[in-house]
């Protein structure tokens, strides 16, 4: 318990010194490579990577801790975290292990393509094996910016592509704006096959994050929830704070009562069996949509705009339910952990 | 009780699809939006169509609903530069009328509205800015926040305190007046970072010691506050008409990517989503459609136009969120996703879903305590 209030402290101390003041900014800019490197510096980077792999090798209590505080300040710091912590690093550690130490320092930055897993309507890759090379165009690619990418082939394999590769913004970026959301075109010679099943594998490391999930999601509607307190203790409307109307302070104290004991489950999840995370996160999603549209609604006018620092929190709810799980998916997991067999599916 | 739209007004909405079809095209709507840009070709060619006229005010919902069907950005920003026409319409006198509101009822000009400050839009009665009378002209001073067509605006409909309440009732006291854009002392400060709608123009108004002829009062002096909620009480109506084009179309692109998938795919689940969705756009095009009859016919209803503009801007913000669920990874790599951005402005301007509520049930106890 007292090594989880210090973690938190730590990342706390972290984020008021190089997130706070700079998170819109990130948004708008995406996160300056120095801001990676001081994450990295931490051991936040490559928290749940094994120490061996030069990761930080923390136990995933403390890795759900650095989440869901980073996550408070800036959901995309948490989400670059996310990335390379659970979703690179299970997908190289096998066939790519020597990769991980430079993911993990942020020497360099990994690519995801996990639209073949989320999208029931992406059934292959875009990426072609011809002889010695690889190319094709992918979609799609969350954290796209550097020079590692792992995605499928047309023929579902899973692959990390090493150099060779040019992206380009994609149209369509509504969450997670620090992070590069990229068409990418691969004509690479350096690749490795990560699985054969590439389908399979990327689902099962969507299944396996539940609980990370959980946590930015509880981060997420933590800061929001934060800003909205304090931002209805100094409004006045009708010459009265707007914390002293029903419906505003009875909003806003339900969804922090649901935050709260979500927050209380969450920390004491080591004792949870896997279809309760997968529970908890499904609340704790549902909670951070909710706690969001009324943290931008009860600030008005500036909710809507950037400067504010509310409306990347109303983003990164919705595109967080959509990019890191399928929620239609998840109704159906779930209803299997009720009902004991295949339930939902008609 | 016929619920079909007489023949000239069903003409109108084809005409509006018709324009959308040609105008509003994906490479516009992503352009405006990611570059902040008001589209002021698209607003003049709407004009030039035929489809701009609030002198027809059914048509003109209907022309909105479409619009913004296609995308709201746009299809707000070619409605929106006769915003707060209305209150010269029906409180101005002739020269006031001919000077300024004809310019822009041709499309030669652009109008905008100025009540909300930075100190707050919900309480309109608060407002801070002042015009002091000397002699033939008032003086101006204060500040306005978040005015659509701020920066654009050839002149505005403010809102402004000309004296203080001498009975304690804060809505006493204030004036409407014409404030031409290009005055001394006049600064526009465009805002930018909006969530969504950024097609449309939004900007910070500060004003010190702006002179402005006496001449533009809008109607009598101290009348302000009644003007501006009478237009509200019109204007929702096409706020609710914006809502309902945005919820229109983030269920066309459900059912487009619903008819994409193999019929094993479309579970219930999916069925009963789209179902709510389409349930509530009709709901609130019914509410809409209702308030607009009693407005159009002179008889507004007050309760019923807040109902359907809180309640269309519920359903505008439910339907894009829903949409965006239920067509996942390639709704977000959509138009959808700035449907889900430009959605949420609807239960914030003209009047917060909050302040239609407390609306509605003032009116409703008045009634029930008999009191008119
Ligand atoms: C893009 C954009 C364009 C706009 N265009 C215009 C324009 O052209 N002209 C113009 O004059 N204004 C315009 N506005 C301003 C808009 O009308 C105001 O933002 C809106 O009226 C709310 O005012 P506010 O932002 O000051 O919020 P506040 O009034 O401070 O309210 C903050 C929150 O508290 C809630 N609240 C307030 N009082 C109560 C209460 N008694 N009980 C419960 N909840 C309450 C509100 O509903 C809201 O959720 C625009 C705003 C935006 C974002």
């Amino acid at each position: 318990m007292e090594e989880t209030d210090l973690l938190k402290s730590a990342v706390v101390e972290f984020s008021e010194k190089n997130i706070s003041n700079n998170a819109t900014a990130f948004e708008r800019g995406g996160i300056p490579a120095e801001v990676i490197k001081a994450v990295a510096a931490q051991g936040f980077l490559g928290a749940a990577i094994p120490a061996d792999s030069g990761g930080s090798g923390i136990d995933r209590s403390g890795y759900s801790v650095i989440l869901r505080q980073l996550a408070v300040y800036s959901p995309s710091v948490s989400a670059l975290v996310l990335i390379t912590s659970s979703i690179a690093s299970a997908a190289l550690a096998k066939a790519a292990p020597d990769l991980l130490p430079d993911i993990a320092s942020g020497n360099r930055l990994v690519g995801v393509d996990l639209s073949t897993a989320m999208d029931t309507k992406i059934e292959r890759g875009a990426l072609k094996i011809s002889g010695s090379r690889i190319r094709g165009t992918v979609r799609y690619v969350l954290n796209g910016s550097g020079d590692l990418l792992i995605a499928m082939t047309s023929d579902g394999k899973l692959v990390v592509v090493d150099g060779g590769i040019q992206a380009t913004p994609e149209e369509h970026h509504l969450s997670f704006r620090g992070l590069a959301y990229t068409k990418v075109k691969v004509d690479s010679g350096n690749f490795r096959i990560l699985d054969e099943h590439g389908k399979d594998a990327l689902l099962k490391i969507a299944d396996s994050i539940d609980l990370e999930v959980a946590s930015l999601a509880l981060g997420i509607a933590r800061g929001a929830l934060n800003k909205v307190v304090e931002y209805t203790k100094v409004r006045k409307t009708f010459e009265r704070p707007l914390k002293d109307y029903g419906p505003v302070a009875d909003n806003i104290s339900r969804l922090m009562s649901e935050l709260r004991m979500a927050e209380l489950n969450l920390e004491s999840s080591e004792a949870m069996r896997d279809e309760e995370i997968l529970m908890l996160k499904i609340l704790s999603v549902d909670i951070a949509k909710r706690a969001t549209k009324y943290a931008l609604q009860y600030h008005g006018g500036y909710g809507y705009i950037e400067d504010f620092g509310v409306e990347k929190y109303y983003r990164d709810a919705a595109g967080l339910s959509i990019l890191f799980q399928s929620p239609y998916r998840d109704a159906m997991r779930v209803a299997k952990a009720v009902y004991g067999e295949k339930s939902g599916y008609l | 009780m016929d619920f079909e739209f007489p023949e000239e007004i069903a003409r109108a909405r084809e005409k509006a699809v018709e324009f959308a079809k040609k105008e509003i095209t994906p490479e516009l709507a992503q352009k405006c939006d990611r570059d902040e840009k008001f589209p002021d070709e698209l607003r003049v060619k709407a004009f030039q169509y035929g489809i701009v006229d609030y002198r027809n005010p059914w048509s003109m919902l209907v022309t909105i609903e479409e619009l913004c069907r296609a995308d709201p950005g746009l299809g707000i920003a070619a409605t929106v530069s006769l915003f707060g026409a209305e209150v010269i319409m029906l409180f101005g006198n002739d020269e006031q009328k001919e000077k300024f509101l004809a310019p822009v009822q041709e499309g030669k000009k652009i109008m905008g509205l100025a009540v909300t400050e930075p100190g707050g839009g919900s309480d309109v009665a608060g407002i801070k800015t002042t015009a002091r009378r000397e002699g033939n002209k008032f003086i101006i001073n204060g500040s306005k926040m978040f005015i659509t067509n701020g920066a654009i605006a050839d002149f505005f409909v403010m809102l402004v305190r000309t004296s203080e309440p001498s009975d304690g009732k804060r809505h006493h006291g204030l004036s409407a007046i014409i404030v031409p854009g290009n005055l001394p002392g006049f600064k526009r400060n465009k805002i930018t970072g909006k969530l969504g709608v950024r097609a449309t123009n939004t900007a910070e108004l500060v004003l010190e010691n702006v002179e402005v002829p006496a001449e533009n009062l809008i109607g009598e002096e101290g009348k302000g506050f009644y003007y501006i909620m009478t237009f509200f009480n019109i204007s929702r109506a096409y706020v609710a008409a914006q809502a309902i084009g945005i919820s229109q179309g983030s269920l066309d692109r459900v059912l487009e990517h619903l008819s994409s998938l193999g019929s094993g795919a479309v579970t219930e689940e999916l069925q009963f989503a789209a179902a709510d969705i389409a349930t509530r756009i009709e709901a609130s095009r019914l509410l809409t459609y209702k308030a607009a009859s009693y407005l159009f016919q002179f008889r507004p209803n007050p309760t019923i136009t807040s109902m359907s503009k809180a309640y269309a801007a519920e359903t505008a913000v439910f339907a894009a969120e829903k949409a965006l669920e239920i067509t996942g990874y390639s709704g977000l790599n959509s138009d959808l996703e700035r449907f889900f951005r430009d959605a949420k402005i609807m239960e914030i301007w003209e009047g917060t879903s909050e302040i239609e509520k407390l609306i509605i049930s003032r009116n409703l106890l008045k009634e029930a305590q008999g009191v008119n």
